[in-house]
C-alpha cells in the first residue's frame, strides 16, 4: 500500500504541473469519507436538525408552527432555564476543578514511588468510569438516604446531628450530587495525568534534585508544566460532562428538591418528554452546545498559548 | 489560521445541508387513519383477525388475563399483548400511535396531546351502542371526555377511552398504633388533627410522608377538595375555563400542610423531601407512622407487611372525596378493526374482567364483584370506594391537570415543606402552570 504512494510522490517531485498534486489531495480525502459519513449522519445531521427545530413550536407529533426566535427569548427569560444553566456551570467545580486537582496529586504520588498495590489503587479509582452512570446514581441515592450507609457511619462516630437525607436538603443536595460527579471523573483525570507524567524525561527530575528542589517544588516546576497538554484534555472532557450532565442528576434527585439541582440536560429531557415542547428543548440544547463550544475553544487557546 | 477555519467550516456546512435535506420543511405531519372511516357496530367480523394491545406491567396484569377470557368467547379474534415499563411507555405511546405499526388498542395514562393530534378514536358511538353511559357513574368516564380543544376534560366532551379498573388515593392507618394510643378511625378533619396531636404527644410519628417525588400533593389536594367539594376540584383538574387553584380551600389546605410540618406531625422536612414513596411505604410497614396517604396500588404490599394492623379510610373532610383515575384503554385512529377493538373495551366491564381487576388490586368496573371480608384492608378499601362513589366524591389527579403539573407540584410542595416558599407563592406557582396550559 505504501509502495505506490511513495513512488507517486517521487514522480510528482520531478513532474511540474498541479494536476497530479490535486489528484493526490483528493485520493487522500477519500480515506476520510467513511468516517465522515458516520459523523455526518449520526452527529452533525441530528445537531443541525435540532437547531432547525429550535425555530419551531412543535409538540413532537402534530404540525409545527414557525416560531422564529421566540424559543430563544424564552431560554433567556424563563427563570427555570436560567437556574438550570447556572447549576450546570456550577458543576464545573465538581466535575472539573476538584477531579483535575485530585487526579494530579494522586498521579504524582503514584508516579513518584511506584510500589506494590499502586496498580490496584489505579484500578479502583478508575472503576467509576466504566460503570453506567444510571447505576452510579442508584447506588449513591442509596448511600445518601435518610437511613443509608453514610448517615449510619456519621451516627456511629457520634455525628448524628449532621446526618440527614442529603438529597432532600435544600442546602446540601447540590453539593451532594456534585460529589458524585467528582467521584466519577477523578479516576479519568488521574489516568490521563499519570500517562502524561510517565512520559516526562526523568533527567528533568534529576536536574531538579541536583538544584536541591524538594518533592513540592519538583511537582510545581517539573510535573505540572510537563503534563500541561494532558491537563487541557482532562479539563475539556470533564467540562463537557459537567455542562451536559444528565444521568446522575436525573436518577438521584430529578432536579429537586424544588429546583435546587436542575441542570440543562434534565430540563431538555423534561421539555421533550413531559411537556412536549420540542422546539423550546432544542433551543435550550442549542444554547448549551454553543456555550460548550465557547468553553472548549477558550481552553484550547489557553493550552496552546502556554505550549 | 484562515486555512484551519476553512477546514472546520467545510464539514459543518456539508452537515448543515445534509441536516436540512433530512428535515425537509416543517417538522411533524398529520396522519389520517383507517379506523376513522369504519362505521361503529356491535357486529363483529367472522374472519380470523389479530389485534395488538400495548400496556404497562402494573396496569396490564389484569388485562392479560382478560384477553384470554375474551379470546375464548371470540375464537376468531387474537389479541397480541405487549408491555413496556411506565415511564418508557408514556414517552413512546404517541410515537407508536403515529407510526406505521400502530397498535390497535393502547393504555392511555393521560390525555396529554394524544387527542389533540387525533391519534385515538372518539368512542361515543360505541358508548351508545353498548350502554356504557348507563353502566358507569358519570364521574368515572368524565376523565376521558375531551372537548374540541383537545385539552379541556370532563362532562360534555367526547369519550376517548374506556375504563379497565380504578385506583383510589386515601388514608392508610396503622391499627396497632391507633389502638395503643386509644385513637378511633377519624371521620372528620377535626378528629384527624386530634389524632395527629395525640400521636405526636405520645412520641409516635403522626403522618408518614415521602415527598422526594412530590406525594405531598395528594395531601394538599385531599385537604382542599374536602373543603371545596369534588365538583370545584374536578373543574380545575379538568381545565375548565375560569377555574382557579387560588381558592380559599386550597389556601387553607396548603396552610394546613405547613402547620402540620411546623407542629412536627410530618417529621423532619429534609427527611420528608429526601424519602420517595416506596421508602415511605417501607417506613410505614416498619411501624413508623400512624397515617400514610397513598393509593390502593400499594395495598398489596401494605397488607402483606402490616397484616391485620393495616386499615384504610377515605381522607376525612367536610365532603367525602378521594383521588382516583382509571386504567383506561383507547383505540388507535389507524386500527383496521375498530369494531372488534371496541368489543374488547366493552368486555373490560364484564364480571370475568372485573374479577381480574379486583384480584390485581384495582377497584373493578363492575362493583358487585368487589367482595372482601369486613375489617380486612381489602374490606376497608371496598367500603371507602363505595362511600366515595355514594358521595360522588371521586376527583381526578391534580397532577394530571397539565403535562407539567406533576413537576410543578413536586417542586412546589418540596419548597413549601422546607419553608422555602410561602403558601401564597405556592398557590400562585401552581395556578401559573395551569394558566399556561389552559389559556383561552
Amino acid at each position: 500500500m505504501t509502495e505506490p504512494l511513495t513512488r507517486t510522490r517521487g514522480e510528482s517531485g520531478r513532474v511540474t504541473g498541479s494536476s497530479r498534486r490535486t489528484r493526490r489531495g483528493w485520493s487522500s480525502l477519500l480515506y476520510l469519507v467513511p468516517a465522515f459519513v458516520f459523523y455526518g449522519t449520526f452527529t452533525i445531521a441530528p445537531w443541525v436538525q435540532s437547531v432547525w427545530l429550535s425555530f419551531w413550536e412543535w409538540d413532537g407529533i402534530g404540525a409545527a408552527t414557525w416560531a422564529g426566535f421566540e424559543n430563544y427569548i424564552k431560554v433567556a427569560t424563563d427563570e427555570r432555564l436560567v437556574v438550570a444553566l447556572r447549576n450546570g456551570l456550577g458543576f464545573i467545580v465538581f466535575y472539573t476543578v476538584f477531579p483535575v486537582i485530585l487526579g494530579l496529586l494522586i498521579a504524582a504520588v503514584i508516579a513518584a514511588r511506584p510500589r506494590r498495590g499502586s496498580g490496584f489503587v489505579r484500578t479502583v479509582l478508575f472503576l467509576p468510569q466504566i460503570l453506567p452512570l444510571v447505576a452510579v446514581g442508584v447506588v449513591w441515592r442509596y448511600l445518601y438516604a435518610a437511613d443509608g450507609p453514610i448517615n449510619q457511619m456519621l451516627r456511629a462516630v457520634g455525628l448524628g446531628d449532621v446526618a440527614r437525607a442529603w438529597l432532600g436538603d435544600f442546602t446540601w443536595a447540590y453539593p451532594a450530587v456534585g460529589v458524585i460527579g467528582t467521584w466519577v471523573t477523578t479516576g479519568l483525570c488521574m489516568m490521563l495525568l499519570l500517562a502524561g507524567i510517565q512520559k516526562i524525561d526523568p533527567s528533568l527530575y534529576e536536574a531538579a534534585r541536583l538544584d536541591r528542589c524538594g518533592p513540592v517544588r519538583q511537582f510545581w516546576h517539573v510535573t505540572v508544566p510537563g503534563v500541561r497538554a494532558e491537563i487541557v484534555v482532562a479539563v475539556t472532557v470533564t467540562l463537557i460532562s459537567a455542562l451536559a450532565s444528565f444521568d446522575i442528576v436525573y436518577v438521584t434527585t430529578g432536579g429537586g428538591p424544588g429546583y435546587q439541582t436542575i441542570v440543562p440536560g434534565v430540563l431538555i429531557y423534561k421539555l421533550v418528554f413531559t411537556s412536549n415542547e420540542v422546539g423550546l428543548a432544542c433551543a435550550l440544547a442549542t444554547v448549551l452546545s454553543a456555550i460548550i463550544l465557547v468553553f472548549v475553544a477558550v481552553i484550547g487557546r489557553i493550552g496552546r498559548r502556554g505550549a | 489560521m484562515q486555512r484551519r477555519t476553512r477546514l472546520v467550516l467545510a464539514p459543518l456546512a456539508a452537515g448543515a445541508l445534509l441536516g436540512l435535506g433530512l428535515t425537509a420543511c416543517a417538522p411533524g405531519a398529520t396522519t389520517t387513519g383507517a379506523g376513522a372511516g369504519t362505521d361503529a357496530s356491535t357486529e363483529l367480523t367472522t374472519d380470523d383477525i389479530t389485534l395488538t394491545l400495548m400496556s404497562t406491567p402494573e396496569s396490564g396484569a389484569a388485562t392479560e388475563a382478560t384477553i384470554a377470557a375474551f379470546e375464548t368467547e371470540h375464537p376468531n379474534i387474537t389479541i397480541e399483548y405487549s408491555q413496556t415499563n411506565y415511564e418508557d411507555y408514556n414517552q413512546s405511546v404517541n410515537l407508536n400511535l403515529s407510526g406505521d405499526q400502530s397498535p390497535d388498542i393502547v393504555l392511555l395514562n393521560a390525555v396529554a396531546n394524544t387527542v389533540k393530534n387525533k391519534l385515538v378514536l372518539p368512542l361515543d358511538d360505541y358508548a351508545d351502542l353498548y350502554g356504557w353511559n348507563d353502566f358507569f357513574p358519570a364521574n368515572q368516564l368524565n376523565q376521558w371526555r375531551v372537548a374540541d380543544d383537545g385539552t379541556t376534560l370532563g362532562d360534555g366532551g367526547a369519550l376517548y377511552a374506556a375504563p379497565a379498573g380504578f385506583s383510589l388515593v386515601g388514608t392508610y392507618y396503622n391499627k396497632a398504633i391507633a389502638a395503643e394510643l386509644g385513637i378511633e378511625a377519624p371521620t372528620s378533619l377535626a378528629e384527624f388533627e386530634a389524632a395527629l396531636k395525640t400521636a405526636k404527644a405520645a412520641g409516635a410519628l403522626p403522618v408518614q410522608l415521602g415527598n422526594a417525588e412530590g406525594h405531598a400533593a395528594f395531601v394538599v389536594q385531599l385537604l382542599g377538595q374536602g373543603m371545596s367539594g369534588a365538583d370545584t376540584a374536578n373543574a380545575w383538574a379538568f381545565g375548565h375555563e375560569g377555574a382557579t387553584f387560588d381558592t380559599e380551600a386550597n389556601h387553607a389546605a396548603a396552610q394546613t400542610l405547613t402547620d402540620w410540618q411546623k407542629a412536627g406531625y410530618l417529621g423532619d422536612p429534609t427527611t420528608v423531601n429526601g424519602t420517595d414513596l416506596q421508602g415511605a411505604v417501607d417506613n410505614f410497614i416498619g411501624g413508623k407512622g400512624l397515617f400514610l396517604v397513598d393509593g390502593i396500588w400499594d395495598a398489596g404490599k401494605i397488607g402483606e407487611g402490616l397484616g391485620e394492623d393495616a386499615g384504610f379510610l377515605p381522607f376525612p373532610g367536610e365532603n367525602t372525596t378521594g383521588i382516583g383515575t382509571s386504567v383506561a384503554y383507547a383505540i388507535s385512529t389507524q386500527s383496521e378493526h375498530p369494531n372488534e377493538a371496541a368489543a374488547f373495551l366493552d368486555f373490560l366491564r364484564s364480571p370475568e374482567a372485573s374479577e381480574q381487576q379486583f384480584a390485581q388490586g384495582f377497584m373493578p368496573d363492575d362493583p358487585t364483584v368487589a367482595v372482601a371480608e369486613e375489617g380486612t384492608l381489602q374490606g376497608d378499601i371496598v367500603a371507602a370506594w363505595a362511600e366515595i362513589a355514594e358521595a360522588d366524591g371521586l376527583v381526578a389527579f391534580n397532577n394530571n391537570a397539565t403535562a407539567t403539573m406533576n413537576d410543578a407540584l413536586k417542586a412546589g410542595t418540596q419548597q413549601l415543606i422546607a419553608g422555602q416558599m410561602s403558601v401564597g407563592d405556592f398557590i400562585a406557582s401552581i395556578q401559573a402552570d395551569w394558566a399556561a396550559a389552559h389559556a383561552g
